[in-house]
């Protein structure tokens, strides 16, 4: 993790991580491909060159067989000549014998009593001594009954010359001295075309086990040579020689493939098989000796053949690795000086962004894109510090207005009665009202007063928010209260103030209000309704609702010359009355649902039967809790009344 | 009386000396060191022998000098026999005596060197040049297949190459060599004698009557201790390999470890009577009776030679 962190931590070092991931992917796929070609042509390679030595070897091996073979077959000439003239038999055995200086012995033998005046035997020997002297003997006795061997009964019984397998030339009699043998015998026969007996030339296994044996075209691979039968008479582990076959590893445990490959050799086939010896993969090259039925193979192990072809695997892998090695290192270095630019960018804007615009971000003259993202970036930087010259300006000027609103706004908080109970020496009057701009200063306003006994209020709601809504209001204010300080009744007073705001209504903006004056000793109520919301009111043991009224005058402000039209309420004494402007009951919360009349009226029948003061913040809490949140969007005002009994 | 006490003292040391002395008995076995011997060896080499008070020495025949050449001029005191190799030396003069039974089965097959059965017509069919094929002859005779018999010294060059036909095979032994030339065997071109009416029992321990007469203990002696050997062989067939190969070795037999391992098996295989299932070491009176019927009829006995005539007691 921490190797990844180290590498995702710098561009050069992910860069050039991942260009070198990536060349190691192309490298690997074409290495993959090129070793899978080389092997396959180094063993195709090696095949032939096999095949070729184990041709070569056979070739030679054939040739020396060959020429014991015409040897034979010129003495079998001369004794056919003279087949009964027994004592010619030596002449012709040592006369072979010494013509061919690479045999062994030779034995010309007859069937029982063929001579009969030498009895059940007759088997004319020469052999070579180890000084290379001649013995001559003549051979069969009851403990050495020729006719049963091999090499006398296989061209009798095959009609045909033949190679016997190699054998163990015992003579216990002597010395016990063991040597292997193989003799090819022709059959005699009489002028009749009768057999009579055989020719026998003995060739000494050593030379061609030497031969054989030498074959050695990898260090690890070896040579064998099977009998008719499959025994080995040439094998590297000599404890294995005469003792073993190629299908003795089949006696005791299935081997199919021991088994397909052995009947292939006796069969005298000739090809290439993959066989498992010693636990190994090895490539066995196998061909028959010329007519002697015996097969030679070459057993090659895989890894011998393909020891080059892995030795160069090995150093591409070495070179390979060391090559991405060096690549990563070297790339890193390019791409680091290459991006080396970004790295001292990303410092300065660093500085930059922490508000040091005096840094200067250097160009080397690059044309690239680096060279563009340096021109960009100072580019970037002029044009952040004149923006940010002209923030500043504008906070401050901003922060100047604001001020100025601040004092507008605690002017206009100030213009309406705040301080409550606002009538601490009467306890008639449970009064209480709460005025909330949506910006700085707004456009609602409420006003009471008590004068002669009667008890003067107002709410009232000018159009648009704002400065200029909130210079409406404290003209309307001012209107509401000097008007009603003369008396007048409600719709008197609304039609006045509608007169006074009506002229010179260039803006043509207008104010909404609901004027009412109670008398507070008969709890009479005379109100003028001016475009406004109607109330609610509540009246102990009947649900709270909005005030019925037979008229609802158009705004004030809107039409000059209008006569308001007023109404009466006969006692409003322990009724609690709430007017409000539209911002309670247009209260919107953050999906633009409306508080709406409904929930005003039932926080109503919940509060109604509260103090004043208790409604109205119970009241705000409620849109509050409505507005979750949201910015207000109209001023919100509240005035609760009830005159007590 | 001094010189008579002298005398007692003396015949009375002699004797001493004479039972402290194991009784020397040679041994040989009919073939060269292979496990067909194993319960010999093992007898020896585990000691039974010498337990027994034996001091037995095992020797092998050689090409000049067989196991009953070896035994008739004294040189040897026991050798093993075939059962039909011992009737017809009986019948030949030769007083023989069994002591030691080991086969219960016969172990003689013929194998085609080809996919067919051997029970051709005319046939040549490899066999040995000394006398194990009598069965395979009354067999030959009394289904007149005219067999060409042709004595051979090698096992299966001649098979292989085509120049006989079938051979002879003892399962434990030869059986097993062709398969390792590569002779395919099946149920059909091998026969097996066992398997139909020709099951003589075979090897057995023989001795001369004349020895028998004066070494009767010993003898029985050498029969109780050569059982065990076998037992033991039975119970430990890879020690009893080990023994076996080393006899091989000095013996230079032509042989291979899986091969004796596979001898062993079967030889211990053929030494289980198949009625009683148990290694019972005796000669059946009724396969003696089969063997004189079918060497009679076929005439390699002129003579009947009775179980009692066999057998020790």
């Amino acid at each position: 993790m921490k190797i990844i962190e180290h590498y995702r931590s710098s561009l050069p070092r992910s860069l050039s991580l991942l260009a070198v991931l990536l060349a190691s992917v192309v490298f690997f796929a074409a290495l993959a491909f090129m070793f899978d070609q080389a092997r396959e042509a180094v063993k195709r390679e090696a095949m032939e060159r096999a095949t070729q030595i184990l041709d070569n070897t056979v070739q030679r091996a054939d040739n020396i067989l060959s020429n014991a073979e015409t040897a034979t077959a010129n003495t079998l000439w001369q004794i056919k000549r003279q087949l009964h003239q027994k004592d010619s038999m030596v002449v012709y055995a040592t006369a072979f014998m010494k013509s061919n200086p690479m045999m062994e012995g030779c034995s010309i033998a007859f069937e029982p009593y063929f001579f009969e005046q030498q009895g059940r035997y007759f088997s004319m020997y020469v052999g070579k001594e180890e000084d290379g002297s001649l013995i001559t003997a003549i051979e069969g006795s009851a403990s050495y009954e020729y006719f049963y061997m091999d090499w006398y009964q296989l061209p009798k019984l095959l009609d045909r010359p033949a190679w016997t397998d190699p054998f163990l030339d015992v003579d216990v009699d002597i010395d016990n001295e063991a040597k292997m043998i193989v003799s090819y015998g022709m059959p005699i026969k009489d002028d009749a075309g009768k057999y009579v007996g055989t020719l026998s030339t003995d060739i000494s296994l050593s030379w061609l086990s030497q031969t054989i044996s030498a074959v050695k075209p990898y260090p690890n691979s070896y040579s064998i040579m099977l009998g008719r039968n499959g025994t080995y008479f040439v094998h590297p582990d000599t404890s294995k020689l005469l003792y073993e076959s190629i299908f003795t590893e089949t006696l005791e445990n299935d081997n199919p493939d021991r088994l397909a490959l052995g009947q292939a050799m006796v069969r005298g086939e000739e090809g290439v098989r993959q066989a498992v010896v010693d636990g190994e993969h090895c490539y066995m090259f196998y061909k028959p000796l010329g007519t002697t039925g015996w097969s030679v193979a070459i057993v090659c192990p895989e890894k011998d053949i393909l020891s080059g072809f892995h030795r160069l695997q090995n150093a591409v892998i070495t070179i390979f690795i060391l090559g991405i090695l060096i690549m990563l290192l070297v790339m890193g270095r390019i791409i680091r000086r290459q991006l080396k630019p970004l790295e001292t960018l990303a410092a300065q804007t660093e500085v930059i962004a922490n508000g040091d615009f005096s840094q200067v971000i250097p160009y080397d003259g690059r044309t690239d894109e680096i060279g563009r993202l340096e021109q960009s970036f100072t580019h970037m930087q002029h044009s952040l510090v004149s923006y940010i010259d002209q923030v500043k300006r504008s906070v401050a000027a901003k922060a100047s207005l604001e001020n100025e609103l601040k004092v507008a706004s605690d002017i206009q908080m100030s213009m309406v009665p705040r301080i409550f109970p606002p009538f601490p020496d009467r306890d008639d009057i449970d009064l209480y009202a709460s005025m909330t701009p949506a910006k700085e200063v707004g456009g609602d306003l409420y006003d009471f007063f008590v004068q002669d006994n009667r008890l003067y209020f107002c709410v009232g709601d000018v159009s648009g928010k704002g400065v200029p809504a909130s210079l409406l209001m404290a003209v309307t204010r001012n209107l509401f209260r000097v008007i009603a300080q003369q008396g007048y009744t409600p719709s008197e007073i609304a039609t006045k103030i509608n007169h006074a705001l009506s002229e010179d209504n260039e803006q043509g903006m207008f104010v909404t209000m609901f004027i009412g004056m109670a008398n507070l000793e008969t709890g009479r109520m005379d109100f003028c309704n001016c475009g406004h919301n109607p109330p609610v009111i509540c009246i102990p043991g009947e649900p709270a609702r909005f005030l019925s009224m037979q008229y609802v005058n158009i705004a004030l402000g809107m039409m000059d010359g209008m006569e308001f039209q007023g109404e009466t309420l006969p006692d409003i004494r322990g009724q609690r009355l709430l007017i409000y402007t539209d911002g309670l009951n247009e209260a919107e919360n953050p999906s633009f649902e409306l508080f709406g009349n409904d929930r005003l009226i039932e926080t109503m029948n919940h509060v109604g039967g509260k103090p004043s003061r208790v409604v109205i913040e119970e009241m705000l809490e409620v849109v509050e809790k409505h507005r979750a949140g949201a910015v207000p969007s109209d001023d919100l005002t509240l005035l609760c009344l009830m005159l007590k009994a | 009386m001094i010189n008579l006490h002298r005398y007692i003292l003396l015949a009375s040391l002699a004797i001493t000396t004479l039972t402290a002395q194991a009784q020397k008995i040679t041994f040989t076995p009919q073939w060269t060191a292979q496990a067909q011997f194993a319960g010999y060896y093992v007898a020896l080499e585990q000691g039974f022998y010498k337990e027994a008070g034996l001091d037995v020495e095992i020797t092998h025949p050689t090409t000049s000098l067989s196991a009953i050449e070896l035994l008739r001029s004294g040189k040897s005191n026991i050798t093993t026999m075939q059962l039909c190799q011992a009737m017809q030396s009986k019948d030949d003069g030769l007083d023989l005596v069994n002591i030691l039974q080991t086969s219960m089965n016969n172990a003689l097959v013929i194998v085609s060197g080809n996919e067919e059965t051997p029970l051709r017509k005319g046939i040549r069919v490899g066999t040995w040049s000394v006398p194990f094929d009598q069965i395979a002859i009354a067999m030959s005779l009394k289904e007149q297949l005219e067999y060409e018999w042709i004595p051979i010294a090698s096992t299966s060059t001649l098979l292989v190459t085509g120049a006989i036909d079938a051979t002879l095979a003892m399962s434990y032994n030869e059986y097993y060599l062709l398969k390792q030339s590569g002779v395919h065997l099946t149920e059909d071109n091998v026969y097996r004698f066992s398997d139909h009416e020709y099951n003589v029992q075979e090897d057995g321990a023989y001795t001369l009557r004349s020895y028998y007469q004066n070494h009767r203990d010993e003898l029985k002696r050498f029969a109780a201790a050569s059982r065990k050997g076998w037992e033991w062989a039975a119970g430990h067939p890879e020690e009893t390999l080990d023994i076996v190969m080393d006899y091989v070795t000095r013996n230079h037999t032509v042989t291979n470890r899986p091969l004796q391992r596979l001898m062993l098996k079967e030889v211990l295989r053929l030494q289980t009577d198949r009625e009683s299932g148990q290694r019972e070491f005796r000669l059946r009176p009724d396969m003696v009776k089969l063997a004189n019927e079918l060497l009679l009829e076929s005439q390699l006995l002129l003579n009947e030679v009775k179980y009692e005539d066999l057998i020790a007691e």
